[in-house]
């Protein structure tokens, strides 16, 4: 297929993944804010982790739309300056059209890749790309945002479910589609990797209170997955190893980076010889590996940041081995 | 603007004669732990409180959180599940006087249903007559001598707590049987957030949503000793039961298996549970239905519920159940009278909620006292529950009272006689979104494995109509989520709780490309190159290597 074509659907994967994973994570961290967690806590996922995670910069304290601050220069001020509040990053993160990081961008992106798609996609795939779209720019976000936010990320939660049981459902199994769900695997896998590595302390103690990481797996949407795998309360330690091994848990690091193996071994002519679909077997290995060590608290911050290289490198990969002809194409424009 | 609003919400609040609220002060100023939360409500004003109502009635018919009422047609329909949207606030030092006393009550108790089924003690030495025990109907003959892991029998219970005029926190019923509730507190709590968030701006409210893991821990905590991980199910009667979405809701957070009758079997004195890989070991059971039901073998022989064999495998230790066998006897309203002597016998401390002030009517003098005053008390069946055939004296025709001394003349022993609590209020939201006080109580859950825990809050019921103080859901009652506060008064807020901040790791950027991603930047690079002017592009332009 078309090296443009694969590449814009790659990335229409990886927007659409990343906005339902800004909107989880979103979420759980408002509901952790209003609620409340239990006891000590270990786990640091509130509004300015969510800026790191998402790689956005931090907005001027008060103003929403202004030129943002950088966090960095932020971090060595006292805590009070450091303390963002629920309506900065919400909405920078939600509905700001200036911030390519926002829900809203993402999805108008995917929109607008899905308009060049439409002949490798079929039309249900695009009306609930499109619908999804005209819904968030048709709604009073910020007022919805002050009411009730869980109605604005439920919404994008189930509209990013709706297209990708389409693409289940309708789309013909072809190279195209495995590119997009490549896509789709690698965005997940990088934002709970980030969310793992912003969030949990370098050495998860194996026992602590259980309120913090309720807030994790409420992040990803992982809770009652959890519970049915994992028999132990939900703590950093467990919690942790949950997301980045467990391969039963489809939202797992280990679950996402298996799909994108099998994609890109698909989509590739001579898999045996291609440098990603390589590197992702002997990554998944190295997990397999891990998962079975008795103890994750020795350098657990070591190993995020390991697989977290590794995809970076699959990523370049990719780029090279499928769309280093398109990139050439788009620099004589 | 705000003046005017003020006016609206609470100007016409009156609360009854003889009762306390507890929100607002006798001047009609919020109480101090709730300033915050008042002047939230004032400024959101009715019609954002009547707004948040119609989103909570779509949500809860959505999410399946409802129950069951007889229209006036006799036709049976769901209701969304009445959940008030202003929530009862509890300072945190109330809330730890109520825990230390609850869970001081509820070790009591522990220690007499051990006492009933092995030595008497209590009865031995005067305190508590044999006749008395031996007769309540939740009286577990076979389980006598029986003794669970760790002595522990009342693993979940649910005290009724009000609070009356004097503002004094009272113990109205126990509950140590099944006490159902708990998921509303967990549901409230989500939907107040969802629907309300901005109520909780200023307030600090200690989280809820930690139960099932307690629930699971001490389950696991009571179970035979083996080798491998205990496994735990919750035992539901079945779909049909009007508990069943809360049966369904605790097995899904605690991540169990949800079991019905024909699920269980038990061989040679173990339990086992029907799996697709063949018989699996059971080895604690969280149930959720009669001691009467449980076990046709030893109990009601016409039970279609039970699992026969089941006593046999608790008798032989090879099986937890939560609640033990037998604990009824401890909850039943003529044994209530007594546990405030049972804190003195069992555990030397002086108790630190009281009851409501009792008469048991077998003693002439006493019952005599009672009939004189009939038309002032409260008049209930003993070993009933669920507010069933209470007589209510202020309420109630010159004959029902007559009917009523008939009664207790013929069975005294059947009925007791309690002084009425003027239930305190709280502010409620009305049908046009503005506020009055409506009559709550309150009951907190305690979990018993290694130790007793106790969800902060509890479920608080209020009883909707106006002047009404009954408060079961069936007839008119509702619900409040109710906040205990992290407010300084407790003593567990320290710096070591504040949110870890550490400095972020080195993260890669996050990347945005595509095909159109790079050819729009590399037109806008050369487009700024010739053109000063600087276009916006239709979507940013991403970041290439």
């Amino acid at each position: 297929m078309l090296a443009r074509i694969a590449q814009e659907l790659f990335w229409l994967g990886r927007d659409l993944a990343r906005a339902e994973h800004t909107a989880r994570m979103l979420d759980g961290v408002f509901h952790a804010d209003v609620a409340g967690a239990a006891g000590e806590r270990d786990i640091a996922l509130s509004w300015a982790e969510l800026l790191a995670i998402i790689g956005e910069k931090a907005p001027a304290p008060g103003a929403v739309d202004g030129d943002g601050a950088d966090l960095e220069a932020l971090a060595g001020q006292p805590l009070a300056a450091r303390l963002l509040g629920r309506a900065e990053v919400a909405s920078l993160l939600t509905l700001d059209t200036d911030s390519q990081a926002s829900i809203v961008s993402c999805v108008a992106r995917a929109r607008e890749r899905g308009r060049g798609l439409r002949d490798v996609m079929s039309t249900e795939m695009w009306e609930a790309l499109n619908t999804f779209h005209l819904g968030l720019a048709g709604r009073d976000l910020s007022a919805a945002l002050v009411s009730g936010p869980y109605s604005v990320y439920h919404d994008v939660k189930e509209r990013c479910a709706l297209f990708w049981g389409l693409v289940e459902r309708t789309m013909l199994r072809d190279e195209g589609r495995s590119f997009l769900e490549a896509g789709g695997r690698i965005e997940a896998a990088d934002m709970v990797l980030r969310m793992l590595r912003v969030a949990v302390p370098p050495s998860p103690k194996r026992s602590g209170s259980e309120g913090e990481a309720l807030a994790l797996l409420h992040a990803v949407g992982g809770f009652q997955a959890y519970r049915r795998a994992v028999r132990e309360a939900p703590t950093v330690g467990p919690v942790a190893r949950f997301l980045l091994y467990d391969s039963s848990y489809p939202g797992s690091v280990a679950s996402s980076v298996a799909t994108l193996h099998s994609a890109l071994s698909n989509a590739d002519a001579l898999p045996r010889s291609s440098p990603p679909v390589l590197r992702l077997g002997r990554l998944l290995a190295d997990l397999e590996l891990q998962r079975r060590a008795p103890d994750l608290a020795a350098g657990f911050d070591e190993t995020l940041e390991r697989v977290q290289e590794d995809l970076e490198l699959v990523d370049s990969d990719i780029e090279d081995r499928y769309f280093a002809m398109a990139a050439a194409a788009a620099v004589h424009l | 603007m705000a003046e005017a609003t003020q006016q609206g919400l609470l100007d016409d609040y009156q609360v009854p004669a003889g009762c306390r609220d507890e929100l607002i002060d006798e001047n009609g100023e919020p109480r101090p732990h709730a300033g915050p939360l008042i002047a939230t409500l004032e400024r959101l004003g009715p019609e954002a409180l009547a707004a948040a109502g119609r989103r909570r009635d779509r949500i809860f018919m959505e999410q399946g959180i409802t129950f069951e009422v007889a229209g006036t047609d006799g036709e049976r329909r769901d209701r969304p599940f009445p959940l008030d949207l202003v929530p009862r606030v509890l300072p945190a030092k109330e809330w730890t006087t109520i825990k230390r006393g609850l869970a001081q009550r509820i070790r009591a108790l522990n220690a007499f249903v051990d006492d009933v089924y092995h030595a008497h003690e209590i009865v031995r030495a005067g305190v508590v007559p044999w006749s008395l025990v031996v007769s309540r109907p939740a009286f577990a003959r076979p389980v006598h001598g029986v003794r669970p892991p760790g002595g522990v029998y009342c693993h979940v219970s649910g005290c009724d707590l009000v609070r009356g005029g004097d503002g004094r926190w009272r113990v109205l019923e126990d509950n140590v049987r099944t006490p159902s509730g708990i998921s509303y507190v967990l549901e409230n709590r989500v939907a107040m957030t969802r629907l309300m968030p901005e109520l909780f701006a200023g307030h600090r409210v200690r989280p809820v949503d930690h139960y099932p893991g307690l629930l699971l821990d001490a389950l696991r905590a009571v179970a035979p000793a083996v080798d491998a991980d205990p496994t735990v199910v919750v035992w539901t009667p079945g779909p049909a039961n009007s508990a069943y979405f809360e049966h369904a809701f605790i097995a899904r957070q605690m991540g169990v298996e949800l079991v019905e009758a024909s699920d269980l079997v038990v061989r040679d004195a173990v339990c086992y549970m029907r799996t697709t890989a063949g018989l699996e070991r059971v080895h604690s059971i969280y149930r959720r239905l009669d001691d009467d039901f449980i076990d046709p073998l030893e109990f009601r022989p016409d039970s279609l519920l039970g699992v026969p064999g089941l006593v046999r495998a608790y008798r032989a230790g090879t099986v937890a159940i939560a609640n033990a066998i037998g604990t009824g006897v401890a909850d039943d309203k003529a044994i209530y009278h007594y546990v405030p002597e049972m804190i003195r016998f069992y555990l030397s401390e002086e108790p630190i909620l009281d009851n409501v002030p009792t008469y048991l009517l077998e003693d002439e003098a006493t019952r005599n006292h009672v009939l004189a005053r009939i038309d002032e008390l409260v008049v209930k069946p003993t070993s009933e529950s669920g507010g069933k055939g209470v007589f209510i004296g202020p309420h109630a025709s010159v004959s029902e009272c007559e009917a009523q001394a008939l009664r207790i003349k013929a069975e005294p022993e059947r009925w007791i006689a309690q002084e009425l609590v003027h239930l305190s209020t709280v502010p409620t939201e009305t049908a046009d979104g503005g506020l009055a006080p409506r009559h709550v109580d309150l009951r907190p859950f305690a979990v018993f494995g290694d130790e007793i825990r106790i969800v902060p809050g509890g479920l608080t019921r209020v009883a909707l109509r106006e002047g009404s103080m009954v408060v079961n859901s069936s007839q008119g009652g509702g619900s409040k989520d109710t906040w205990v506060l992290d407010d300084g008064g407790a003593v567990d807020l320290v710096p070591g709780t504040l949110p870890t901040h550490r400095p972020p790791p080195r993260l890669p950027d996050v990347r945005y490309g595509g095909w159109r991603g790079q050819a729009q930047q590399q037109q806008q690079q050369r487009r700024q190159q010739a053109l000063p002017a600087i276009s916006t592009p239709s979507f940013p332009a991403g970041k290439t290597r």
